[in-house]
């Protein structure tokens, strides 16, 4: 569809165009890893949320009487993995923190259970028994406090946000600072 | 016009096309040897694990994140095929207007006629009339009132302040009115508390040169602001090209939001000039005999939203639009809207109901062109609407929304618009979902009132019996994230037509032929899209949209021309896309898109590849090269089937664009 005149320029085309890219990356890339300030990931930003919730609920349950304050990971390898490098020498309150990978079955002794989307279709089935035991449940899918979540990551405008069911946290006995309800996205069950 | 709640974030799927070619392996060999010496480079901030885990929790949640990719929202319950274009899409697609914006839609077909002039359809119909697709700017919907259609090269937005696009293919009347029968394009932009600062993009190459600048600024504590100018100008060299083809646009705007407690507020406008170049005629070279066409207009919308302790919502939201076009061998018209519309959400229990009513005003006075004419030229139409709309959810994971529309027009009174969609979770990752919907295209002027000749002949003729064209449309689709990586959406649909447009034959009927309701078939396909998180850094993404038509025309009168008039659209359609962020401080993009041959007129079918490269030394700057069509000289991808129709050839585009956020 080209006639004679105009298909000689579109063959230069792509030479030079790929000369000024190469040029472009080879002066350039050095200087752009250099000053690079990064943005933090998804999963490192879930991760500090999930060890900073901690200093902002009690646990009115039994599970304020344990000398360690105990975070599990349900099915996010990622999280647990920042978290491992987080809680190491930092404490809340007086008491040290933990973090470990646990199934669904080793539910003993836990404050905050992470679980990751991929394993989202436990919630439902597990949901009576965590609140059962007080556990403050952290989820990141659309509709988990509707399923029993209490705290929900979502994303909004490029940014990891956090929805609360206060009906949750009331069923696991949880008491939740003023603090962390100003900062959530949404609080689900407001009076 | 108002979209009820259930906002949609579908699961996203665009195109990818890894790295191949020279370029590729040139890009590849430079940046392979000057990696190694940045490692010496230190001092690089990045956030780890343990210094985000000492900052606030207000600072946590004002971080933005790198990754959107990985989006967990993906997966919503709308019950429909929606496609969502995020900011970063379109940033990253290299893309200066809204309507190659678009191309990232897979369940668009989006055919450029010349510089500013596309065909732009869902599910087939596809023309410059674009008669079938509903497209709102910010709650504005933007087809003119004389032929259903948009006139492209007067619809634009600052790229770089759009939130995201939401394509939804399907029948939206029962929500947004007539008009909605295969698609709507809802073009949401930021709120002014999201744009704030200042931002500046600045590009040119061939055959486009784009610039834009932006100031957001706070009024009060609640109150923030923004203005926008941009200036775009495309002049081509191509030598197969419509008359008139070179064009050059200038638009500026602003828009306030308060956002407080209970109430939000949005006042916002636009006013926009365009002007192609001279048309020559071919007896005369060098002299202009059918001047230019030009375009301008001005819009200004203000928007209450009101959300009440019990749960109740109240949206009332009005808008002026004019819009002027001066085109002395098609005709000159200017068009003045008025809309204002009332939309009320109450929560029972599980269940929602949603309700409202509008009001809309037309009011256009026309001149004859060489060619065309309205009669009455001055003419001043209704359109008056109610809808109500329930979402009921029948059991945990089963949710039904059933509800009707009824619109008032002045050719044919009241139209009916309802539907009923359900939607099934079997768990929390996968929705199934199925839909039937009755859509109405009611008559515009240009069915009723448009006369088409030479002086003293009239050709065509508005039919002063024209009704509504009408669609059931039936759709069922999955939509489902198997894991974390990888996400995907399949519709299949089926529409039945009755009534649509067409013509006859003059050496059947003499003249002149009037505008009539002839032709009735059906038309099915499939969209589908998924998206495949390779790597942290590495997104694929795949589109695919098939579409069969099966139309008839009545055997009396005949019409040779009734069914290409329609429209022409490919039977089948890929996009490929890969996006891949090479370091922190480097990205490359690519693109394939694949349209099949348009049937009749017969187009060759085309590939066309498009990529982009962006380097962001710093936070607020990035520069970038883009090239579309890179490895084709040109293609043509549309010609229209009028008289006088000229098909252009599209060019390969390079791009260079810096992007300074101040």
């Amino acid at each position: 569809m080209t006639r004679g005149g105009n298909a000689r320029t579109h063959e230069r085309l792509p030479v030079a165009g790929a000369a000024i890219l190469a040029l472009c990356l080879s002066v350039f890339s050095c200087s752009a890893w250099a000053q690079a300030d990064g943005q933090p990931e998804e999963h490192r930003l879930k991760a500090a949320f999930v060890y900073k919730f901690a200093g902002f609920v009690d646990w009115q349950s039994n599970l304020s009487e344990l000398p360690t304050l105990n975070i599990g990971v349900l099915g996010a390898p990622e999280i647990l993995n920042e978290l491992a490098q987080i809680v190491p020498g930092r404490t809340v309150g007086d008491r040290a923190i933990t973090a470990r990978g646990v199934d669904p079955a080793d539910l003993r002794d836990l404050h905050i259970l992470f679980i990751g989307k991929s394993e989202a279709a436990r919630l439902p089935q597990l949901a009576a028994a965590l609140q059962e035991r007080g556990i403050l449940v952290v989820t990141e899918w659309d509709g988990a406090l509707m399923q029993g979540g209490t705290i929900n990551f979502v994303i909004a405008d490029r940014r990891v946000k956090f929805e609360i069911s206060l009906p949750a946290a009331e069923k696991s006995r949880l008491k939740l600072s003023s603090r962390l309800l100003a900062v959530a996205h949404r609080v689900v069950g407001a009076p | 016009m108002f979209r009820p709640e259930a906002r949609m974030t579908s699961a996203i799927a665009e195109s990818s096309k890894p790295l191949r070619s020279n370029i590729g392996r040139i890009l590849f060999s430079a940046f392979a040897w000057t990696c190694p010496m940045c490692a010496a480079w230190g001092g690089v901030q990045i956030y780890d694990a343990a210094s985000l885990a000492d900052l606030s929790l207000e600072q946590l949640s004002n971080l933005e994140i790198t990754s959107v990719s990985r989006r967990p929202e993906s997966l919503s319950g709308a019950t429909a095929s929606v496609f969502v274009i995020t900011n970063d899409d379109i940033r990253r697609s290299g893309a200066n207007t809204l309507p190659e914006a678009l191309r990232l839609a897979p369940n668009l077909q989006v055919a450029r006629l010349g510089s500013a002039s596309y065909a732009i359809s869902s599910r087939g119909f596809n023309n410059a009339l674009g008669n079938k697709l509903l497209v709102l700017i910010d709650g504005r919907t933007v087809y003119t009132p004389l032929n259903s259609g948009v006139f492209w090269d007067q619809q634009e937005v600052m790229l770089e302040d759009v939130e995201r696009i939401e394509v939804i293919s399907g029948a939206g009347g029962t929500t947004w009115g007539t008009n909605a029968v295969n698609g709507v394009i809802n073009v949401i932009t930021r709120s002014a508390s999201k744009t704030q600062g200042a931002l500046l993009a600045a590009g040119a190459g061939d055959p486009e040169i784009a610039n834009a600048f932006r100031y957001g600024g706070k009024l009060g504590t609640d109150g923030s602001y923004r203005v926008y100018a941009k200036q775009y100008s495309h002049n081509d060299d191509s030598e197969i090209k419509a008359q008139g083809y070179d064009w050059q646009r200038g638009q500026g705007g602003f828009r306030f939001d308060w956002d407080g407690d209970a109430n939000d507020f949005t006042l916002q406008g636009d006013y926009y000039e365009g002007k192609s170049e001279e048309r020559e005629q071919p007896i005369a070279p060098g002299f202009s005999l059918f001047g230019d066409t030009r375009v301008s207009g001005m819009n200004m919308l203000g928007r209450w939203d009101r959300r009440f302790d019990n749960g109740q919502n109240l949206r009332v939201q009005a808008y002026y639009d004019r819009a002027e076009r001066e085109d002395e061998l098609a005709f000159q018209d200017v068009m003045e809207v008025f809309d204002i519309e009332l939309q009320h959400g109450v929560p029972f229990g599980r269940h929602s109901l949603l309700w409202g009513a509008g009001y809309r005003q037309a009011e256009d006075d026309t001149e004859p062109g060489l060619l065309v004419s309205f009669v009455p030229e001055e003419r001043k139409l209704h359109w008056l609407n109610a809808f109500v709309q329930g979402k009921f959810n029948l059991a945990e994971n089963v949710e039904l929304t059933a509800g009707t529309r009824f619109e008032r027009n002045d050719y044919t009174g009241w139209e009916i618009l309802p539907s009923v969609r359900v939607g099934w979770k079997p768990s929390p990752s996968q929705l199934l979902w199925g839909a039937v919907s009755r859509a109405v295209r009611a008559p515009s002027r240009i069915d009723r009132e448009f006369f088409f000749g030479f002086p003293g002949v009239t050709i065509i003729a508005g039919g002063p019996d024209f009704r509504s064209e009408i669609a059931i449309v039936s759709e069922i689709g999955y939509r489902a994230q198997p894991t974390e990586n990888f996400s995907f959406s399949v519709t299949a649909f089926h529409h039945d037509y009755e009534y649509l447009r067409s013509g006859a034959d003059p050496d059947v009927v003499g003249v002149p032929v009037f505008v009539q309701n002839n032709i009735q078939g059906s038309v099915r396909g499939l969209e589908a899209w998924a998206t495949w998180q390779v790597a942290r850094s590495w997104r694929l993404s795949v589109g695919l949209n098939l579409l069969s038509e099966d139309l008839e025309q009545d055997p009396f009168p005949p019409d040779p021309d009734g069914l290409r008039n329609l429209g022409n659209n490919p039977p089948q359609q890929y996009l490929l896309r890969s996006s891949w962020d090479i370091s922190s401080a480097w990205e490359f993009d690519a693109m394939l898109r694949r349209v099949g041959e348009l049937p009749d007129p017969a187009i060759e079918a085309y590939t066309a590849v498009d990529v982009r490269l962006a380097w962001k030394p710093r936070r607020d700057l990035e520069l970038s090269l883009a090239a579309q069509n890179l490895f084709d000289p040109g293609h043509i991808e549309y010609v229209d089937t009028g008289l006088f129709a000229v098909p252009t050839e599209i060019e390969r585009r390079v791009f260079l664009k810096l992007l300074w956020r101040m």
